[in-house]
């Protein structure tokens, strides 16, 4: 016989009172800044196959990311999750599949996956939606262990796998990838990473632990590869254009980047987390002389590369904003166990310093393994938030270490008015007392209510949907930007707005977090203010038009087209 | 602290009939009053399985794991009972004492003043907090938490060596050489030969400062700071073998004292580590051309010292001098691939 659930509170209840010993108990209850959507809510079935096999190859433990898309442009944050596949080491023995989730609008999902037409077909590992094409329609590229696929948005619920054509079949094994314009000519290019050469070398075994079973091998002991670089070429074609650039000489082991600005140029810049190597960062100097586009990889001296004692780290999740609000791009990268994570802010001379020490998140990532991660402001309070999702890469790792663990906690960080991030993960909800082998991340608005949400997606496991109740009482304005001569995802666009005697700005950057892309809409934090002042769009080139919007009422989206100062 | 929840569990157990969970849980009780702690983690694991929503058996789990040294897996426990149940004051002074023990001295304070918030009369957490704030160098935190103890408790020699201490930090000399006086008038305590020992110290009476420090040790090995201070005055004495067995003491109590650190660091002067960490210092505190020197000279000493390379090519280009910054960039990427091509994945080819 058991004890019944109310003998058992009562228990534990009684015993709390009278360990008090007069103290109060606490005050009333908290409302959980995130709160998780099961399955049987979101109508979100589908579960990550990590195909983890005896011989542990190192593809298995991975993946998956995922994304937040507005596939259909009903103006409702779509999902797009990516699964492992059939490869030169796993036949699935039943058909494993992405899943594409249409938005019912009502706090459900639907499977549309199969009409979709995107169901892939090799080792999937990340994806990045963007619009390609400027027809206003979003595109999905996944990278994978095996070949890539990029599917064109036929605007009618389905895709085209257009891989071929584009000339996009990323060869080896790809993890996250960005779509930005590098070039400045009003179409998104795409930066894709590249892990490691693993052909040829996965029979290596990596054994004779403590408990005499292979492990995940080190990415150490696989050969570093280039990055890959991809010119659009305006005809639906892409001409990889890394060849004598920084980009193809820098050997690394790519698994996380962000595009950003961090010198302010209007440029858009590259950072490249890579494991057991050091970082990258590519600084986009314009065209060379020599036909080919200048990047200067920077990393070692703008100390971004390596930890403060000299050594390459397990870079894995990144990301960039203007942390500080001083107009100047700073970065994040999420390292393995024992090796904490850095903040890097920047010094405004294209060197930054590692502030992980000041912020406490050093400390508070200690024992972690960080993934997927972002950089926004959850509560709308106007000041930029952190949200880091963990887990250990070696599932045996419980049977040899006191410490650290396979699954592992989230962690959300809140910038309080001391500028510094403050843990609060332990009042964040139920969802922060968990423990998951997290990878992808992804952050979306999905239910309109202008706090974003967050996608974690497992390895091995059902995507975890975190509802965003933390801005309540703090008003926002949603902006959904679209390019008219700069590419239509407006990426690079500089964002001024003022509101409540506050002059605030924001660079839309791309990608960030590991495998994974994010809502494209900008929403912008207000605290208590009531009306936004002004509102400045300084769209990238080759748009030389800035757009200026007074007297915004708040807590919608609106939609702001390039050249055309209204909504 | 946690005998007195065993008592109250088994006490609230006995209102239940006897029934297997129960039993389970009484025996993982008998079990961890008799010591044995493993089987007690054990059956408590067990009966949570059965019953993960029992606060309180989170919180035994704690003691249990804590008794076994096994802090960082005792800090959920003790977490998931107090989230459940806020005002289980024991298991939240439980957690402040695991994170004290695990050198996490501002968790531990954070705890600690929780506990006070709710029960302003907690002696025993009023001591802890004292202590936390004069390791975290608040002395005036310190003042605030003691002086009312210090009222109450005039002849407690802890108290006032806390307090004392704090005030003398905060220049209030006075005040401090109050305590300090009744302290010494009550005889051999650690914390007379410790003020002793420290003034001592001041006058450069090193040889009279070791001894005081000495007594201080052998009274109360775990006053605070009680090893370092007594390393210091065997190391200007010239006794490096047993301060460093002072220093690993002191590191002991807390992990993270900044002293023996980097004491512990320096006695090894010609450790090529050492000589790095020291440059790093010299980058760190805005002396560029000192780290640059020191990292020349390790460099041509160990030319294969990777992370030297990384530095000295980060100095270069701190010091405008980007040629010679890509000159140690290329040594660095010379040795990272020469150190990658010894990988097993390299010859799997």
């Amino acid at each position: 016989m058991k004890f019944n659930r109310r003998e058992w509170l009562w228990l534990a209840s009684s015993f709390g009172a009278a360990q008090s010993l007069g103290g109060q108990s606490a005050s009333g209850q908290l409302q959980p800044l995130f709160v998780e959507v099961p399955p049987s809510a979101s109508g979100i079935a589908w579960v990550h196959e990590n195909a983890m096999s005896p011989s542990r190859y190192l593809p298995e433990a991975l993946g998956p990311g995922c994304a937040f898309l507005d596939f259909d442009n009903d103006g409702w944050m779509d999902i797009f999750l990516v699964n492992s596949g059939p490869s030169d080491f796993w036949k699935p023995s039943s058909p494993v599949r992405n899943a594409l989730y249409k938005n019912n609008r009502d706090g459900t999902f639907t499977d549309v996956t199969e009409k979709a037409g995107i169901t892939g077909g090799s080792f999937g590992m990340g994806v990045a939606v963007g619009d390609y094409d400027n027809d206003g329609w979003s595109d999905i590229f996944v990278t994978a262990y095996g070949k890539s696929i990029l599917y064109k948005n036929n605007h009618d619920g389905t895709f085209t796998d257009v891989t071929e054509k584009a000339a996009l079949a990323a060869p080896g094994w790809t993890t996250s990838a960005v779509w930005f314009d590098y070039d400045n000519d009003g179409r998104l290019d795409l930066f894709v990473c590249s892990f490691v050469d693993y052909s040829g070398v996965r029979k290596l075994e990596c054994g004779n632990n403590q408990i005499g079973r292979n492990y995940y091998c080190v990415p150490r002991v696989f050969k570093p590869t280039a990055s890959l670089l991809y010119h659009n070429n305006g005809d639906g074609t892409f001409t990889e254009v890394s060849k004598g650039t920084a980009i193809a000489k820098a050997l690394g082991k790519g698994l996380g980047v962000v595009a950003t600005d961090i010198n302010n140029d209007d440029r858009m810049d590259l950072f490249v987390a890579n494991d057991t190597v050091q970082n990258f960062l590519f600084v986009n100097r314009g065209p060379g002389s020599n036909g080919r586009w200048n990047w200067e990889e920077i990393a070692l001296q703008a100390n971004v590369g390596f930890s403060e004692s000299g050594r390459p780290r397990s870079g894995m999740g990144v990301d960039a904003a203007d942390l500080n609000g001083n107009g100047w791009q700073d970065l994040f990268v999420a390292n393995v166990d024992h090796e904490m994570f850095s903040v890097y802010e920047n010094n405004k001379d294209e060197t930054f310093r590692d502030a992980a020490q000041g912020h406490g998140v050093a400390r508070a990532t200690r024992l972690l393994s960080g993934w997927g991660l972002k950089y926004f402001d959850y509560d709308n309070d106007g000041a930029v938030d952190l949200f880091l999702a963990n887990g250990h890469p070696d599932d045996m790792i419980d049977n040899y270490s006191m410490q650290v663990k396979y699954k592992e906690p989230l962690l959300l960080f809140h910038q309080g008015e001391d500028r510094k991030l403050h843990d609060v993960s332990e009042s964040a909800g139920p969802a922060f007392e968990r423990y998951f082998a997290a990878r992808g991340l992804a952050v979306g608005d999905f239910d309109n209510d202008g706090a974003l949400d967050v996608l974690i997606a497992v390895n091995g496991g059902a995507p975890v949907l975190l509802k965003n109740n933390a801005a309540k009482g703090n008003n926002w304005l949603g902006l959904r930007l679209e390019g008219a001569t700069c590419n239509r995802d407006a990426i690079g666009a500089r964002i001024l707005w003022k509101a409540g005697g506050k002059l605030r700005q924001r660079l839309k950057n791309s990608g960030g977090s590991y495998l994974s892309s994010h809502d494209p809409r900008e929403i912008l934090g207000l605290g208590r203010a009531t009306v936004v002042d002004e509102l400045e769009i300084h769209w990238p080139a080759p748009s030389k038009s800035a757009d200026k919007l007074t007297n915004l009422p708040v807590n919608r989206y609106i939609r702001v087209i390039e050249g055309r100062a209204t909504f | 602290m946690w005998k007195f929840t065993l008592v109250l569990i088994l006490s609230i157990g006995a209102i239940a009939q006897a029934q297997t969970p129960q039993e389970l849980v009484q025996d993982a009780i008998q079990k961890q009053q008799a010591g044995d702690l493993e089987g007690a983690v054990a059956e408590y694991k067990q009966f949570l399985k059965l019953h993960p929503e029992a606060t309180a058996i989170h919180s035994n789990l704690g003691a249990a794991l804590a008794g076994l040294g096994r802090f960082e897996e005792a800090v959920p426990e003790y977490k998931t009972a107090l989230r459940e149940s806020p005002a289980l004051a024991a298991a939240r002074l439980n957690l402040a004492l695991v994170y004290y023990k695990m050198g996490r001295i501002a968790d531990a304070a954070r705890e600690l003043a929780r506990v006070r918030a709710e029960d302003s009369e907690n002696e025993q957490a009023a001591l802890l907090l004292g202590d936390c704030y004069l390791r975290m160098r608040r002395e005036k935190d310190v003042i605030r938490v003691l002086e009312p103890e210090e009222r109450k408790h005039p002849d407690d020699p802890a108290i006032a060596y806390m307090l004392g201490t704090a005030w003398i930090r905060d220049n209030q000399v006075e005040k401090g050489q109050v305590l300090v006086d009744r302290i010494l008038r009550n005889g051999d305590s650690a914390e007379a030969h410790l003020m002793l020992g420290s003034a001592k110290m001041n006058v450069a009476d090193f040889a009279g400062a070791r001894d005081e420090f000495a007594k201080a040790v052998a009274l109360n090995p775990n006053l605070a700071e009680v090893h370092v201070l007594y390393a210091k005055a065997l190391v200007l004495t010239g006794d490096s073998d047993q301060s460093s067995k002072e220093f690993k003491a002191e590191l002991a109590v807390d992990p993270f004292n900044f002293d023996s650190n980097l004491q512990l660091g320096a006695t090894r002067p010609g450790d090529p580590g050492v000589r790095y960490q020291l440059a790093l210092i010299a980058l760190d505190e805005g002396k560029p051309d000192e780290a640059r020197q020191m990292l020349e000279t390790l460099v041509r000493e160990s030319p294969q010292f990777t992370e030297a390379h990384v530095s000295l090519s980060l100095v270069y280009y701190r010091l405008k001098r980007p040629a010679d910054g890509k000159r140690e960039w290329e040594i660095v990427q010379k040795l990272t691939a020469e150190a990658q091509a010894k990988q097993p994945g390299a010859k799997a080819q």
